[in-house]
């Protein structure tokens, strides 16, 4: 009964997270019309994606265990980078970038 | 429908790295005396990854406050995913946003925004995405716990570079002008600086917020730039 309460609450603050910002900011009155008022708040939301998703990437690539480890998973990654790229497609930067990494392990990296 | 199948086909490459964790997770979750469907039946609720790990570390030792309350801050940072996707979900009815808001994952989050940058997406690619990763993320942590100790490490085979790779190449999609490609690199170098300094997932969030506040900026005084010639 106990564990079936704490996961119940961590499934119940998770949400919140999830739905708190899209519900506070998802109806247009939250913006004002963006063609006569470009608001610095909704320019600054359009650069979250872009950062957010670099910091999803550069930690767990170059410090994974908390410190810095230049090894075959930032070379693979900037393979992948440079496939990113060209191709602009998480499928091939995905299978180029793990192609480099278990290459360069086989070859005792 | 069309578009929920593109959305839930989008996050194949992206499975096998979370079917490597769930699997994992179902093994830790066993070892701490949960059920295979006990396992699955968490993943299914909470569907957070790494807030599950820190969880199952607690479990036993802590009490249920703590262990809600870590879950709350290893989660903080979907707020500002969900304030990022907030303007591309305004048309939508209330019981959509909830639906959507339920599964969001940084994956699925991740594969959302970029198609919506893009210019096609919509609701129903999103909830593609949505599902596509629950359901990999259920099934595996029920697998994990009926295969218990027989589950490999993820870590031995890379597959834990499969995220950062597939959020790189979607991060291109952001990077069409000098600004984007600017808040790109800044934030991931604080984001590192950030691993180092902060607490568990803070560093996204501190990034985040700095990475795109500096983008905002920088935007703000090329248009002035502008209208000034």
């Amino acid at each position: 009964m106990k564990d079936f309460l704490i996961v119940a609450g961590m499934a119940l603050v998770t949400y919140a997270t999830r739905y708190a910002m899209i519900a506070a900011l998802g109806s247009r009155a939250s913006f004002g019309n963006e063609e006569t008022d470009p608001s610095l708040f909704r320019r600054w939301l359009r650069y979250v994606p872009p950062a957010v998703l670099a910091a999803l990437i550069v930690p767990p690539v170059v410090a994974p265990e908390g410190q810095i480890e230049p090894g075959l998973r930032v070379w693979a990654t900037i393979i992948g980078a440079i496939v990113a790229w060209r191709t602009r497609s998480a499928l091939w930067t995905i299978m180029s970038g793990m192609v480099v990494f278990w290459l360069l392990r086989l070859l005792g990296g | 429908m069309r578009d929920l199948r593109r959305g839930f086909l989008a996050t194949l490459p992206l499975a096998p790295g979370v079917v490597a964790f769930g699997l994992l997770y179902g093994m830790m979750a066993r070892q701490v005396g949960f059920s295979p469907w006990g396992a699955c039946a968490m993943s299914l609720a909470v569907h957070a990854g790494s807030a599950q790990f820190t969880a199952l570390g607690m479990w036993g030792a802590s009490g249920a406050i703590p262990i809600i309350l870590t879950t709350l801050v290893v989660n903080l940072r979907h707020l500002l995913m969900g304030a990022s996707i907030a303007p591309h979900l305004e048309d939508l009815s209330r019981p959509w946003k909830a639906l959507l808001a339920l599964w969001m994952s940084d994956e699925s989050y991740a594969l959302a925004i970029a198609e919506y940058q893009r210019g096609p997406g919509n609701r129903w690619y999103f909830l593609g995405a949505n599902v596509g990763i629950y359901v990999a993320w259920g099934i595996s942590g029920l697998m994990g716990g009926l295969l218990g100790t027989a589950v490999p490490d993820p870590e031995r085979y890379g597959l834990e570079l499969i995220f950062p790779l597939g959020f790189l190449g979607l991060l291109t999609t952001f990077l069409e002008d000098r600004v984007g490609v600017i808040v790109a690199f800044a934030s991931g170098a604080l984001a590192l600086v950030g691993a180092f300094l902060l607490p568990g997932k803070w560093y996204v969030i501190a990034a985040g917020l700095l990475g795109s506040a500096l983008g905002a900026v920088l935007e703000e005084r090329q248009t002035r730039g502008d209208v000034g010639q």
